[in-house]
């Protein structure tokens, strides 16, 4: 009961929430100065060209009735059509988004294992040789400037080595390829995910390891650790199922916000390895002034870090019975 | 029971997967047969065609493709750059008694295999009019009708004469009347008819050009065929038989120059379709298969002042601040040495309307010393005198301070508005270079680098600024932007005479330039013109930068020089494999 009536209450809340970003974003665009005629530096194209060109656009109309437009439009499930691409923004979108959350979303996950699992040794063997040097990697690969770490990796395993294809989600010679097999595209698309991936995986691994090993220093100074000890306990019992598990919980709930945030597709990766997903289309749309697009854009990213917002919230009840709402 | 192994089981195992994984990835990855067709050459561009629709497509990238598929009545030649005629058979016919041309069309066909008719060509122009297309009326307006005299003889019949249509409206690519006529039935009864043009998801662009598009994998890569129904095919012009002689042309994207750089030394493209940076050129000239082209630009990068604003109405001092500016320091610290001295408004590599005598104000005088006697002289003639002159009494050169009008008022500090550093570090750092060598002469400048947007918004849409620097990477090979930027009529908000220029006798002979159709009495004109913007100086050119391309030369040779690029009709149409 208390639960429903807390869900509830943050549903509405995530409503208002987006209501505010939603005009927000309006705004934004619309008072920045310069508009995407401006961007278009061309002689000849006399005032009256560009006014024109305003008004195709949809821009010349009074500010209060492109928002209720914009608005009504929202409530149709119309989110425009983008000013470069021409084509509608949901297309765009959606084209571009399997890439991103492909990626993403599995360079989360593994480094969320792989960040607990050592986070738990780390902790285990606090002060030793072990600890030591993860914890130092964690920061070291953490606050590494991430294009500089992508474009190392470039040329070392893919320029030098020859090892991995330079950027890009396939290779044109698989796809052209009549007689390629699902099977063959599939494993050219995870070829080429290696590398952005252990990118992401390294710049990400150490925030989890860190969070781990620090939760779980916390738990292991617990009482019923020490009583679980005391009963005979293994080492490796202990560890597991009695520490690491309580200790992952603030983890879990970074990874359940990353993945929110992993939506906006790293523009710096995407871009980096010419990754084809929503973070690049985020930066050009911005960039060129393509408020459709870039509206588009950032309301999905503001949608999934809301709702998964709440998704946590729950999960966390859910998954610890000393919380209550 | 304590553990003995010193690495724990869990990473032992969860490394040992990876590893596995990461092993069989390598396998088959590495494994990728060549499957690449003989002839097929891979070109690196740097940010996604947006469009292949030709009405929509407004980015470089997009224009590129496109630029393969659409073409129109005449082309430009590569060597003098002079009109040629492409879809046209012959020079246009000029009856001056009635304004019109008559262009008889080569024997053609659309890749789809219907014949380009003299139809095509006034559908494309009929469609640009009643549409109004903002990047192209400017060019068809003046047309009362194009005529469709028979299949292949086709009439434009002009209402004035204006010099712009045998080089700006000749050269607008053509559309097939048979693809684009039911959009345009639909625009019609849109309520945005224009939008719904544009907005037309083009998947199979019907074109006349030597290739056609495949397949446009959108996020990876574009593969464009050659086009079997060329009607260039063997033929012989300007010099050259064209082809093309290769299958195809796969366009991939790289998100940055450095991963396409990367490519193009290990083998992966066989040409980047953009600039290289001055960063990369030594690394790619000592590689043995790479080689380097350096060609002009039809590029202006200028400063610009508020003539509308004093103390900027004065021309001496806009003179004085034109000597002031070592433009050849630009050239060697910002551009590297990879540049052209500019001298004028047009860009000398558009060598037919480029006047080579305009006033240069000591562009290539080496010496600091001297430009600060030249703009102190021609200041002090002017009556404007300092707190600490830069030329003291004993005639040396010292840091001047502190300025003053000829009216004895202090002059007010100023502002040099500049893109931002990481928009075009070239412009910014001029913007601060410019800034230091206008204090030294005791002028308050200050270089102010703004978001492009809001630049735009001060210099273009408010006039509220003192001084600018910006640029137009590709000018239209036609000098009429002379008259765009210079003429009183265009200054206006959103107008492209941004500096507040008048000037009756200028005006004049613009508007007699752009209605001069003979191409040797409008050069002369058209040098007047430069003659007199140089002389007042409401713009400063400051650098026209080289464009360095690079190829691998191992896979193709053929590579076309020419104005803005070997990146053009000539090079895929005689490109051939080693």
């Amino acid at each position: 009961m208390e639960l429903k009536r807390f869900i509830f209450r943050r549903i509405i809340q995530v409503v208002v929430i987006f209501f505010i970003i939603l005009t927000a974003l309006f705004l934004l665009f619309r008072l920045a100065p310069g508009d995407p005629v401006d961007r278009m530096v061309d002689p000849t194209m006399t005032p009256e060209d560009a006014e024109r060109l305003v008004a195709v656009l949809g821009l010349d109309q009074p500010l209060w009735t492109q928002y209720t437009v914009y608005v009504k439009n929202f409530f149709r499930g119309e989110f425009g059509s983008s000013f470069h691409y021409g084509q509608p923004v949901e297309k765009i979108l959606w084209a571009r988004l399997p890439n991103t959350i492909l990626l993403f979303t599995t360079s989360i996950l593994l480094s969320a294992l792989v960040g607990i699992a050592l986070g738990k040794v780390a902790a285990w063997r606090k002060g030793s040789k072990v600890d030591t040097w993860l914890t130092i990697g964690s920061l070291v690969t953490h606050t590494v400037f991430l294009p500089w770490l992508a474009l190392l990796l470039i040329w070392i395993f893919s320029y030098r080595l020859g090892w991995f294809p330079i950027t890009g989600i396939i290779s044109e010679e698989v796809w052209l390829d009549p007689d390629a097999g699902f099977m063959r595209k599939a494993l050219d698309v995870g070829y080429h995910m290696v590398l952005p991936l252990t990118t992401l995986f390294l710049i990400h691994v150490g925030a989890s390891l860190l969070v781990m090993r620090s939760s779980m220093l916390d738990t292991l100074k617990e009482d019923y650790i020490l009583t679980a000890r005391a009963k005979g306990l293994t080492d490796k019992e202990v560890r597991n199922r009695h520490a690491a598990r309580n200790a992952a919980l603030p983890v879990v709930t970074g990874v359940g916000l990353s993945l929110a945030f992993s939506i906006n597709g790293g523009a710096l990766t995407e871009t980096v390895f010419t990754w084809p997903g929503i973070g690049r289309e985020l930066v050009f749309a911005v960039s060129h002034s393509d408020y459709p697009l870039a509206q588009a854009a950032f309301l999905l990213i503001a949608i999934v870090v809301l709702i998964s917002n709440v998704v946590v919230d729950v999960l966390y009840a859910y998954l610890d019975p000393r919380i209550r709402y | 029971m304590a553990s003995k192994t010193r690495i724990p089981f869990q990473m032992n195992s969860l490394f040992r997967r990876f590893v596995i994984l990461a092993g069989v990835l390598l396998a088959v990855g590495g494994s990728v047969p060549e499957v690449r067709a003989a002839d097929l050459v891979k070109v690196g561009l740097l940010e996604e065609p947006k469009t292949l629709n030709e009405w929509l497509a407004s980015d470089a990238w997009s224009k590129k493709v496109l630029g393969l598929i659409y073409y129109p009545l005449y082309i430009r030649e590569p060597d003098t750059l002079t009109l040629v005629p492409w879809l046209a058979e012959s020079d246009p016919v000029y009856d001056e008694a009635t304004l019109t041309y008559t262009i008889r069309l080569r024997e053609a066909m659309w890749s789809d295999g219907t014949p380009f008719t003299a139809e095509d060509v006034a559908f494309t122009a009929d469609v640009i009019r009643e549409f109004k297309d903002s990047s192209r009326l400017a060019k068809f307006e003046f047309i009362k009708e194009v005529e469709v005299v028979d299949p292949r003889t086709v009439r434009f019949h002009l209402s004035e004469p204006m010099a712009v249509f045998r080089e700006r409206t000749l050269t607008t690519p053509i559309v097939q009347k048979k693809q684009w006529l039911p959009v345009v039935e639909a625009a019609r009864k849109a309520e945005n008819p224009l939008a719904s043009l544009r907005n037309h998801t083009v998947k199979d662009p019907v074109g006349t050009g030597p290739f056609v598009l495949q397949e446009w994998k959108q996020g990876a890569y574009l593969f464009l065929k050659r086009n079997e129904r060329f009607f260039g095919k063997g033929l012989n012009l300007a010099g050259r038989t064209l082809g093309p002689n290769i299958d195809g042309i796969i366009f991939k994207v790289f998100g940055t120059s450095d991963a396409a750089v990367m490519a193009l030394k290990k083998g992966d493209i066989d040409m980047f379709w953009w600039q290289i940076q001055a960063g990369y050129i030594q690394e790619l000239e000592n590689h043995p298969d790479i080689k380097l082209y350096t060609n002009e630009r039809s590029a202006l990068y200028y400063m610009g002042f508020n003539v509308r604003k004093p103390p900027f109405d004065n021309v001496a001092l806009r003179r004085a601040v034109a000597y002031m500016i070592d433009r050849n320091f630009i050239m060697l610290r910002v551009l590297q040495g990879y540049g052209t001295m500019m001298t004028s408004i047009v860009p000398p590599g558009n060598v037919f309307w480029h006047c080579p005598d305009a006033p240069e104000y000591a562009a290539r005088v080496l010496l600091r010393d001297e430009r600060t006697r030249k703009a102190y002289e021609i200041l002090t003639e002017a009556g404007f005198s300092w707190d600490t002159p830069p030329v003291n009494a004993k005639g040396e050169v010292v840091q001047g301070k502190g300025i003053r009008l000829p009216d004895g008022r202090p002059m007010e500090a100023f502002t040099i508005l500049t893109p931002p550093a990481d928009y075009d570090p070239a412009r910014a750092m001029a913007g601060i270079m410019i800034q230091e060598w206008l204090r030294t002469a005791g002028l308050p400048a200050s270089a102010k680098p703004t978001a492009f947007g809001s630049l735009i918004d001060q210099v273009k849409g408010r006039h509220e600024f003192d001084m600018f620097v910006l640029g137009y990477g590709s000018l239209s090979l036609d000098p009429d932007y002379l008259r765009n930027f210079f003429h009183s009529e265009n200054n206006k908000p959103r107008g492209w005479n941004m500096s507040g220029y008048s000037n009756p006798e200028f005006d004049r002979l613009a508007d007699e330039s752009a209605r001069t159709m003979d191409p040797e009495a409008r050069r002369k004109c058209i040098f007047e013109m430069q003659r007199i913007i140089m002389e007042d100086a409401p713009y400063i050119p400051l650098y026209n930068p080289h464009l360095v391309e690079a190829v691998r030369t191992d896979g193709f040779e053929g590579w076309v020089p020419m104005l803005e690029g070997i990146g053009n009709t000539w090079s895929f149409c005689t490109l051939k494999a080693k």
